[in-house]
């Protein structure tokens, strides 16, 4: 066997936790620091909510210090600088081949010490509402917010990470501050960097650059979950219908278990509706999709849903097909324990693929540990997976009350 | 190591022990013709989707999770003046695995059989199903190009840059109203011609043993080894003097949110004694990177776009500026972006922009190292058009010996030759 991965962990006495993977032969460093923090963290409680797009709104404002923007910085020492925002987490990276540690000073210089002003956040809602009017062209985008709108009415999770027109108004530089403060804390922080580092070097640029942001833990209100809707449509000027149907899956599960059930709902749709199905093909020669066909899951702590979506040229049987072939699915039937072996095997690639790559090991280490995963032991987790734990989940999630739908219409169709 | 297995049959094995999977890699190449174009994209769907051994997607499928979620990928690409049929198999380094050691022969004789074994009703023609099937796909997919907007915008500049190259008036990946008209026995007729006299590259990166591998390749490819009819590549360059003299515009209404903006700019010929990498380094001065002028005084300073920068390819010597913004703003960016092209012809820009962009072309090269498509491509630029490929010293020569005279010089030698516009409403 060829030699693995080897990570070094250490958690400050200020929480923020501090990961290496030395990875020899890549000539880069590549650096993550990833906020628990995302678009659907909102709710301050008694149904008060900061407006859409805040977390993003920080992720773009953070580069701007007194007298200079942080990407400054990253190109002086040569690395290249990015920053995204997801649903529920925040993240700032580098990749770079020169300077790891001089770039990571650069990176901490990134998320501890914010500059919001008037002028900076004015200019800045005119780049981001760019932003969300490009999304706004792109179909595949405007599917996923409507039918996450039908899987939680309401909620956070189902506006524009990049927020709105209206709501980039309502965001200034005392809600930023204020937002910042209360979630970008150490303990709410992972830092993860893989390449050809010394681990005790990291420790000590980290350790000279104190974190000294509020120490205690951040106010955070769980979203509740509302009844699921009903489903629903509309059309857009597009050439080709795109249809979504939605699983709500409300589960209790957390840490290292949700990880271990989002391994397990992937199993299930991959047996039933994945590219080796019988009902892929089915579909595909009803003409009721096209090779856009996909499925995610997604579990998150407050959020655990499946979403199944692609082209099409019959929205409505595209829905009648999904619901019946889930929910008087045969999976007992077909999921013989030669085809889970196969499924097993896919995930251990698809494990394998992804240390191809700096910035694939890092994010995943990054969000995983969150989870209290260890990106390492992936595979004792997914190897931990019985028949049993399959069949069992998926007699708790095909039912009529967890599935709704969202239609997008072509116009002229 | 590379050897040539028959007449224009060249296979380059790269053995590296960085990466945890292995890739192989065979692409058939012959120049651009539009009537192929949209034949060869259907011709890669098909073959990489059955084979006579796993003639349904499902047991293609079934096959590669069953060797560790192999990835088998077709398609069709444009490089230089060809076009590039490509067929390659993906999969997790055996070393990493338990108990396996058959994982190399395994997906060798899967690529192998997707090219030579294809899903055959009779002679004539593919199985209905696997034909039926990609066809529509294929068309499906043709459909979805009008709902991206970035594509769009650079498929139209690419039909005004390319005003005077009928073939290459049309998109490499196909044509809807050819697709629509092509049958089941053409489609396999064009197979056989394809498959039987392309020129080929073979590409093998990862932890493979050379000798080994070639002597596999020998055994089971003989369609490759026997083959005697290939044809020769000849590379040819377009010829830009017309457009430079009247450079064409085109301007479309669409029902969108975001309005397009797409630029292209030929330079001429680089002075004698010129950094050969003078015009990439004047291409991230421009709008190369989140440095650039582009990006700092059209995107952060007057935010009038999300996304604008510029690409320079330096095989057709085109750079291209691509922008989303509001369409009210569309003459005020114009005239902003022309604006920082004057200020680089001026030689506006400091000492310290020259070092970043030397920096950064340095960086994005040894970087671009940590990935095995980079020695799949470098590979690929060595048999087909080796001048393209710069040694690491002279590579380091020619960045060191880039000159603010050089940059502005490149910078003066532009010129417009296309403008796209798509307007929102």
């Amino acid at each position: 066997m060829a030699e693995k991965l080897q990570k070094f962990v250490q958690t400050l006495p200020n929480g923020f936790r501090v990961t290496a993977v030395p990875l020899p032969g890549y000539k880069q460093t590549y650096s993550v620091a990833m906020a628990n923090f995302g678009s659907v963290d909102t709710n301050l409680g008694s149904g008060k909510y900061l407006p859409a797009g805040i977390a993003h709104f920080i992720e773009h404002k953070l580069f701007a210090k007194p007298g200079y923007d942080v990407s400054e910085k990253f190109a002086e020492y040569g690395a290249n600088a990015n920053a995204y925002t997801s649903y529920t987490k925040t993240a700032y990276l580098y990749q770079t081949l020169e300077n790891p540690y001089d770039n990571l000073k650069v990176l901490l210089d990134l998320i501890e010490h914010p500059y919001f002003t008037e002028d900076n956040v004015a200019s800045e809602r005119g780049i981001i509402n760019q932003e969300i009017q490009m999304y706004l062209d792109m179909p595949e985008w405007v599917l996923e917010e409507r039918i996450l709108e039908q899987l939680y009415p309401g909620d956070p999770i189902a506006k524009d990470i990049a927020g709105s027109t209206d709501s980039l108004q309502s965001i200034n530089k005392d809600n930023l501050l204020a937002t910042y403060k209360n979630s970008y804390r150490p303990q709410n922080m992972d830092l993860v960097v893989v390449g050809n580092i010394d681990f005790d070097k990291i420790l000590k640029v980290v350790d000279d650059s104190p974190f000294d942001n509020n120490q205690t833990a951040p106010i955070v209100k769980h979203n509740e979950a509302t009844k699921i809707g009903p489903g629903g449509q509309s059309s857009m000027n597009i050439s080709q219908s795109r249809a979504a149907f939605g699983i709500r899956v409300d589960t209790k599960l957390s840490g290292y278990e949700l990880v271990k059930y989002q391994y397990i709902l992937n199993m299930i749709l991959e047996t039933l509706i994945g590219e080796s199905s019988e009902n892929y093909q089915a579909m595909t020669q009803k003409n009721l999709i096209d090779d856009s066909f996909s499925y995610n899951v997604v579990a998150e702590n407050d959020y655990c849903f499946i979403i199944v979506s692609g082209s099409t040229n019959d929205p409505k049987a595209f829905q009648d097909y999904l619901r019946n072939c889930l929910l008087n699915n045969n999976l007992e039937e077909i999921l013989t324990p030669e085809r889970f072996e196969r499924i097993r095997r896919d995930a251990i690639g698809a494990y394998l693929f992804a240390q191809n790559s700096p910035d694939a090991i890092a994010n995943q280490i990054a969000e995983l540990q969150f989870y209290d995963v260890d990106y390492l032991e992936l595979i004792q987790l997914l190897n931990s997976i019985t028949l049993d734990d399959v069949f069992t989940a998926s007699k708790e999630i095909f039912m009529d009350k967890n599935f709704t739908h969202y239609n997008l219409i072509a116009d002229g169709k | 190591m590379r050897e040539t297995l028959a007449k224009n049959v060249v296979l380059n094995i790269k053995q590296l022990q960085q990466f945890r999977t292995i890739k192989i890699q065979i692409d058939f190449l012959r120049p651009i013709d539009k009537k192929e174009s949209t034949k060869r994209r259907l011709l890669a769907n098909v073959m990489s989707n059955s084979s006579a051994k796993y003639p349904s997607f499902k047991a293609i499928n079934d096959r590669e999770m069953e060797l560790y979620g192999a990835e088998i990928n077709a398609y069709t690409r444009s490089l230089l003046n060809f076009n590039d049929l490509g067929f390659s198999v993906e999969f997790a380094d055996p070393s990493f695995l338990t108990g396996n050691t058959k994982q190399l022969e395994n997906n060798l004789e899967l690529l192998n059989d997707i090219i030579f074994h294809p899903n055959l009703k009779s002679a004539d023609e593919f199985d209905e199903m696997a034909f039926t099937t990609e066809k529509r796909n294929m068309l499906s997919n043709l459909e979805a190009v009008d709902d991206n907007q970035d594509l769009v915008s650079m498929l139209e500049l690419a039909k005004l840059v390319h005003l005077n190259d009928q073939n290459r008036q049309l998109p490499i990946f196909g044509d809807k109203e050819e697709l629509k008209s092509l049958t089941n026995s053409e489609l396999v007729d064009y197979y056989h011609q394809a498959i039987d006299n392309d020129f080929v590259m073979i590409n093998v990166v990862g932890n493979v043993d050379p000798e080994k591998f070639s002597k596999l390749m020998r055994d089971k490819f003989t369609g490759l080894v026997e083959s005697k009819n290939r044809r020769d590549l000849q590379v040819q360059f377009e010829d830009f003097t017309d457009l430079i003299k009247m450079p064409a515009t085109k301007t479309d209404q669409k029902t969108v949110n975001q309005s397009h903006l797409a630029l292209a700019f030929v330079s001429d010929k680089l002075e004698k004694g010129s950094s050969h990498l003078a015009p990439q380094a004047m291409n991230l001065i421009f709008g190369g990177d989140d440095q650039s002028q582009l990006f700092l005084q059209v995107r952060e300073r007057n935010s009038l776009a999300y996304s604008v920068s510029s690409t320079y390819q330096p095989t057709n010597h085109l750079l291209t500026v691509q922008a989303g913004l509001d369409g009210k703003d569309m003459a005020k960016a114009i005239a902003l972006i022309k604006r920082q092209l004057e200020f680089i012809q001026n030689g506006e820009f400091t000492d310290s922009q020259i070092e970043h962009a030397k920096k950064v072309l340095h960086t994005r090269r040894e970087v671009a190292s940590d990935t095995i498509q980079h020695y799949i491509m470098r590979s690929m630029w060595e048999t087909v058009y080796p001048e393209a490929v710069l040694a690491e010293d002279k590579y380091q020569n020619e960045l060191a010996k880039v000159s603010r005279n050089d940059i502005i010089r490149v910078a003066n030698r532009l010129h417009i030759i296309a403008q796209y516009q798509m307007m929102g409403e």
